[in-house]
């Protein structure tokens, strides 16, 4: 299995506008070599990717919800906002370091002398 | 799941410091209030705080305690009577009963509030930077 085929549930998953670009991928015939994993049931680390893309998703909306109220003046609360977003800025963090690492093991493999 | 340790309590802080500072403006901005929907001069707000339980940790053992507004009780001490004759809420003697406000006390009120929403700010601060520090291990 590619390390590379658990990355594309990732983008598949949370992001709608890189879904796109996921997208014309499966009209290749060229690149359906290396599918062990298939986008629509990811196993292990990909399932893992899944639902940490799916967490960082529910913390930015939950953010963007509680900033919409309070600009709109439904609600006071301010500093639940600011502590949401910040949340989400830290949750986004952690999974930006654990796609960095995907890469650098990835990249550590393909440099391997054989 | 909670990425920012503690964060939830000093948000409950924040919020109930944010009440107390709300009902400092009100007895401020009623300080010279001679009427009221009950009759009677505007009577000073007072605002109490309470612990309260959140989500038992299971790390730490205990549960941990945020706070919240207990109630806001209104101060029945008398307010200070002036003779001002012309004043439509005057009695018969022309003696007016002004609201038992004092300014002074609501100022260290207000400073005490904010002092405390700083202290709060930082350590919501300092929880996220702790938390960003962290991710830098792998760097």
């Amino acid at each position: 299995m590619s390390p590379i085929g658990s990355i594309n549930p990732l983008f598949s998953a949370g992001a709608p506008a890189l879904n796109k670009i996921d997208a014309p991928l499966p009209k290749l015939p060229g690149l359906h070599l290396g599918g062990t994993a298939a986008p629509t049931t990811p196993d292990g680390f990909g399932r893992m990717l899944d639902g940490l893309v799916a967490t960082v998703d529910a913390k930015q909306s939950e953010a963007k919800g509680l900033t919409q109220r309070v600009l709109l003046g439904d609600s006071d609360q301010l500093h639940q906002s600011v502590i949401a977003m910040q949340e989400a800025s830290v949750s986004f963090s952690l999974m930006v370091e654990v796609r960095n690492k995907l890469i650098e093991s990835y990249q550590e493999l393909m440099r391997m002398q054989v | 799941m909670n990425l920012i340790s503690g964060i939830d309590i000093t948000a409950s802080a924040l919020a109930a410091q944010k009440t107390r500072l709300d009902i400092v403006a009100q007895n401020i901005a009623n300080a010279q209030t001679t009427r009221t929907a009950s009759g009677g001069p505007y009577q000073r707000q007072v605002v109490s705080f309470e612990t309260e339980l959140i989500r038992s940790q299971g790390s730490a053992g205990g549960a941990l305690q945020s706070v919240r507004v207990a109630q806001v009780s209104t101060d029945r001490s008398p307010g200070q009577q002036v003779y001002n004759p012309q004043h439509p809420d005057a009695t018969a003697d022309g003696l007016v009963t002004m609201p038992n406000v004092n300014l002074s006390q609501e100022m260290v009120d207000l400073i005490t509030a904010s002092r405390t929403y700083e202290a709060n700010l930082s350590v919501a601060k300092n929880a996220r930077m702790m938390a960003t520090r962290t991710l830098e291990i792998g760097k």
